[in-house]
């Protein structure tokens, strides 16, 4: 989703979520000076906002509804514009995913050093989803592997003979021990499946 | 510390204020009001509370550093200043209450690196005054550098005033770079040109190594000792004839004189904010070197090379606005996407 392949901002879209209001020109300002297409939108952000680059959302007068996507799941950085310091409002402003923030009245500081640890947290969050998505795929992969080597040893094999047939079995069907494993654990709940259909049916 | 620096942008300051007071087709007259923070750094913020507290005076010329200058502007917010600076910066800064008048990056390193690249080769060794300075130019030079397939053989940072350059002038002997970007301040610079003056005429260098810099000015030529012979500096300007003052000065003056046109024929306007002042005059035909959207002015650049003591113009290009984020980098340093063009 991240456009930008560097730091460099120049003709990113940063859409700020704020009723209109005098505290807002300071922010737009100094975006516009670094370089990034502004645009703003109340109450609602709307879906083509689902392509910008970055969000400033208002903390103080925010809902959920006002976001195209669900709480947390912004595909991209968020910056959270906060006047009131209250714990609710605080709250509510990290549920939504906020990447950094700014404090009211915004000025002319502060905007460039948001857009920057916006984007690394957001990109270290996206980083850390990612390999943990990565880690549970192996995780049950490797229960897949224990599975499938049980199944040799339900048919008489020790276990060092069953991970040997296994591995045999993968380089046969040019896969990956996982895909292997998976593949025969499949076949042997399906065989195990129709039999249990015939005994149904018996019965 | 950098006290040459300061000498003649002070003076550029006041020569601007005596122009404008003596020309009298302007309805405006300066009177000046002096503090002397002697370069320490806790002395800003304090001196400048203290002029926007107990005098008129709104607009405020001065700060070399980036440090000092960081240090001014919360005080320029609580009491309604306008800093007007006049030296080159390195960028990443835009304050409403700041009048950037010299030169960012896009307008002094990075035309620099360019023609240096080619011309000197893309073996680089940096330099610099241990503050905001060094460490952003070095930064920006490091991705151009980069971005242009050469190589950053070290980087080295000393504090200012410091002159203790030993273990650079080893490292420089040793990596025989193409060319040095020199970003100390003051002091530690010409103690620096010194020894890489000497280190030059060792039989391994045969007088051929480069040093480039976007902070020298002819206000340090004589502070260097002659040792500046053969820099190569990148700046808005250069003395046409001699003249000792530099950029730092003739910005500092030109300064003055941008003020002096922003406020004639409009009494009580000393006390807007600038952006508003700067609008106002535009709107009434004024032509300005500032640019209204982020105070930064427009600037031509002048690559220069230090011959006899007097600088002489390698190469020039037209005046560009200021890009003070440097966004509009990826135009210029990814060559990649106009390869997929012509495939």
């Amino acid at each position: 989703m991240t456009h930008i392949r560097t730091e460099n901002l120049g003709g990113a879209i940063a859409w700020i979520l704020h009723r209109p209001h005098p505290s807002v020109q300071g922010l737009i300002r100094q975006l516009g000076v670094i370089g990034l297409d502004v645009r703003e939108a109340w109450p609602e952000l709307p879906a083509e906002a689902i392509g910008a680059d970055f969000i400033f959302y208002d903390a103080d007068m925010g809902h959920d509804e006002q976001f195209p996507w669900a709480s947390g799941q912004s595909p991209m950085p968020m910056v959270a514009l906060i006047g009131s310091e209250a714990p609710g409002r605080l709250r509510w402003a990290m549920e939504m995913g906020a990447h950094a923030q700014i404090l009211k009245p915004m000025s002319d500081k502060g905007v460039y050093a948001a857009l920057l640890v916006a984007r690394a947290n957001f990109n270290r969050a996206q980083a850390s989803e990612a390999l943990i998505s990565d880690l549970q795929s192996r995780l049950s992969a490797r229960q897949t592997i224990v599975r499938a080597v049980m199944i040799f040893v339900m048919k008489g094999k020790t276990e060092a003979e069953a991970y040997e047939l296994l591995r045999q079995t993968a380089m046969a069907w040019r896969v990956t021990m996982e895909a292997a494993a998976e593949r025969l654990v499949a076949n042997h709940s399906s065989e195990r499946g129709s039999d249990d259909d015939r005994h149904i049916d018996r019965a | 510390m950098y006290a040459a620096l300061a000498r003649s942008t002070r003076l550029g300051v006041l020569k601007g204020v005596e122009e404008v007071n003596a020309d009298h087709a302007l309805d405006v007259e300066f009177r000046v009001v002096e503090r002397d923070p002697e370069g320490r750094l806790d002395r800003y913020a304090p001196l400048c509370r203290e002029i926007l507290r107990e005098s008129a005076a709104r607009h405020i010329f001065g700060c070399i550093t980036s440090a000092s200058r960081k240090e001014v502007i919360p005080e320029l917010e609580r009491f309604d200043g306008v800093l007007w600076y006049p030296v080159p910066y390195e960028g990443f800064e835009a304050s409403e209450r700041v009048a950037y008048t010299h030169s960012c990056p896009n307008q002094h390193l990075l035309p620099l690196l360019d023609w240096a690249l080619p011309e000197l080769g893309a073996r680089a060794y940096l330099v610099g005054s241990n503050y905001i300075w060094g460490w952003e130019m070095a930064q920006i030079a490091r991705e151009r550098i980069a971005a242009a397939g050469g190589q950053v053989l070290g980087d080295r940072y000393l504090p200012i005033g410091d002159t203790e350059l030993d273990h650079i002038i080893d490292d420089i002997r040793a990596l025989k770079p193409s060319f040095v970007l020199n970003s100390l301040v003051g002091d530690s610079s010409y103690a620096f040109l010194g020894r890489l003056a000497d280190l030059k005429r060792e039989a391994a260098f045969a007088g051929s190594l480069t040093v480039l810099s976007c902070n020298f000015s002819e206000s340090e030529i004589k502070a260097a000792g002659g040792a500046a012979e053969g820099l190569v500096a990148a700046g808005p300007w250069f003395e046409p004839a001699g003249g000792v003052g530099g950029s730092f000065h003739e910005m500092a003056r030109q300064s003055v004189h941008e003020l002096a046109s922003l406020l004639h024929g409009r009494p009580g306007t000393e006390v807007l904010p600038l952006a508003e002042l700067l609008e106002t005059a535009i709107r009434a035909g004024h032509t300005s070197k500032l640019d209204p959207a982020h105070l930064h002015a427009v600037q031509p650049t002048i690559i220069a090379r230090l011959e006899n003591g007097r600088f002489r113009e390698i190469k020039r290009l037209p005046a560009r606005r200021a890009d003070p984020y440097l966004t509009d980098r990826s135009q210029t340093a990814r060559p990649e996407l106009r390869l997929k063009v012509v495939s």
